[in-house]
């Protein structure tokens, strides 16, 4: 329990602005629907003329950005791309930082097992996507709300939700588990990062090239794609199982790899 | 009993040595000194006995239990001051004092701040604002707090002043008198000697000797180098108590053990220039030592 909190309070600062980052994320991207909107259908003609690959790249696709809810899947998948860099960097720094200051010299001679630290560490992270989570969530619905002319968001928001959480999740145990078994404690978040940059530019790149669509499986990022999640199509149970397991491999490579490493300090 | 035994235990960092078959025992209540030169082992051995890594080979047990298996259960009663302190820098010290102790199921409070007098430390600033010296406090606070039965220390006196240093001893010796065993690495023999019962010595990964400092004290090596007026036969100083001579031009040198007066006669027997006669440094002793093992 001691451990759990003074991660709480060692998180709560870098927390607060992430959380100020999402929020001025969702409100300035709506803040701009509010202005596109005005000038009504010309904007999805002038879009259309846009090539393809263009269009995958703005992660503008299939979505009809003169209604506030398609215009919101557009911000979506970049309040995605935040989440998860905050999860990677959150689940590399939480383990890897008590090497990388030395600290572990101090943490490590208490009568308390590395597991029951890793435990307490990842109860400390998993609340901070939650809050993350639910941050964005409230502030989505709010922000859209104010524009959607009544049109009912609340399910394609929760799914949408769920859906990131997942991603939250697999992006903080890629960070855990890759500072679990790299042996410099000092790349563990740069390496958790570039993965993240690497599976998203390949989402991107299967959005503009049907050819590799069977790469879809290597990036997380297409599992829980906005256009598939909303307007009534909900969550892949293949995709959701691919989920699991990969969290539960993630999960237990942490442990064991940490519990057998030989702290460098 | 003893509170600490080790058999063979060895640790290889890929390929690089680290220990060799380290074999030794520390009674309970003694104060036991472990010296070496830096990069001997010291400090992996003592990591390996806290579990931060892992053995190659062998095993160690602290109050009789492996040190590996039962590592949370055992460290309820180890104190441990690491040669470098790093804490959590933006706490602040009485914070970090408090979440050290939260560890244990005892409460603490007053050991903190008896501690904290004695050793003239600031409880209430910010461990980034400390110096050095102040840190180590906070080290030797954290590490007694909970009044440990086994007090670990890895060259603990590196930053403290003389006078802090004699607090600090003065507190390990009322700590040994009220029955904690001590553990004391370091690479200054003096401390050492005024500290400790018995040493280990340890050269390259490998223990060297296990002795008593009152029989270290009998070998009483003196390290004498001279100068003298004009070239002397290089077989003039060697004689009974004579070891390492070396002569170079008109440089001198040699370490004898034995009767004072017999090396001072021959001395006289010379016309000298200079004359240095010192203890010879750790680093001596173990070339010494190995000799004497080869």
């Amino acid at each position: 329990m001691n451990v759990f909190i003074k991660e709480i309070k060692a998180n709560r600062r870098s927390l607060v602005i992430w959380c100020i980052g999402i929020v001025l994320m969702i409100a300035s991207g709506m803040g701009k629907y509010a202005g596109l909107s005005t000038s009504g259908q010309s904007l999805d003609d002038l879009l259309d003329q846009m090539p393809k690959s263009l269009q995958a790249i703005m992660g503008i696709g299939t979505f009809d950005l003169s209604t506030a809810s398609g215009y919101y899947g557009v911000l979506f998948i970049y309040l995605v791309v935040m989440a998860t860099i905050h999860a990677a960097m959150l689940g590399a720094n939480i383990i890897s930082k008590e090497e990388r200051d030395k600290t572990a010299e101090f943490l490590f001679v208490k009568p308390i097992s590395r597991n029951k630290v890793i435990t307490s560490k990842l109860l400390a992270s998993l609340l901070n996507i939650i809050i993350i989570n639910l941050i964005t969530l409230f502030s989505s619905v709010i922000m859209v709300q104010r524009y959607s002319n009544g049109e009912n968001i609340m399910d394609d928001m929760i799914i949408l939700m769920v859906g990131m959480f997942i991603l939250q999740l697999i992006f903080l145990f890629i960070g855990t588990a890759i500072a679990a078994i790299s042996k410099n404690s000092k790349t563990a978040a740069s390496l958790s990062t570039g993965i993240l940059l690497i599976t998203f530019i390949l989402s991107i790149a299967i959005d503009m090239n049907s050819r590799i669509e069977n790469l879809k499986y290597l990036t997380p990022f297409k599992y829980y794609d906005a256009k598939n999640l909303m307007f009534g199509g909900g969550l892949d149970t293949d995709y959701v199982i691919l989920s699991v397991i990969l969290i539960a491999v993630l999960l237990s490579a942490t442990y064991v790899f940490y519990k057998k490493r030989d702290l460098k300090i | 009993m003893n509170v600490i035994e080790i058999k063979n235990l060895t640790k290889y960092y890929g390929k690089a040595r680290g220990i060799i078959d380290i074999n030794f025992d520390v009674e309970e209540g003694e104060i036991f000194g472990f010296i070496g030169p830096n990069g001997a082992g010291k400090s992996t051995t003592i990591r390996t006995l806290l579990g931060l890594i892992y053995p190659t080979r062998g095993s160690a047990e602290i109050f009789g239990k492996d040190c590996i298996k039962y590592g949370p259960e055992i460290k309820k009663e180890i104190g441990y001051l690491p040669s470098e302190i790093f804490y959590y820098s933006k706490m602040k010290v009485i914070d970090l004092l408090k979440y050290s102790a939260s560890f244990y199921k005892k409460d603490c409070g007053k050991k903190i701040h008896e501690l904290a007098e004695i050793m003239d430390l600031d409880i209430h600033k910010r461990i980034d604002d400390l110096s050095l010296g102040n840190k180590k406090k906070v080290g030797i606070v954290q590490g007694l707090l909970h009044e440990p039965k086994l007090i670990i220390l890895d060259e603990p006196t590196s930053g403290l002043d003389p006078l802090m240093q004699q607090k600090f001893f003065d507190l390990l010796k009322a700590e040994n008198e009220k029955g904690a065993t001590i553990l004391f690495s370091s690479h200054i023999l003096s401390e050492v000697q005024k500290l400790c019962n018995r040493v280990a010595i340890i050269k390259e990964g490998r223990i060297v000797k296990v002795e008593k400092i009152s029989t270290l004290k009998e070998n009483n090596y003196k390290k004498f180098k001279i100068e003298t007026m004009l070239k002397i036969d290089k077989d003039y100083f060697n004689m009974k108590g004579v070891s390492d001579l070396e002569v170079k031009n008109n440089m001198v040198s040699f370490l004898f053990r034995g009767n004072i007066n017999s090396i001072m006669k021959k001395i006289s027997g010379i016309e000298i220039v200079n004359l240095w006669a010192e203890e010879p440094n750790l680093e001596e002793i173990f070339m010494h030592y190995y000799e004497k093992e080869a």
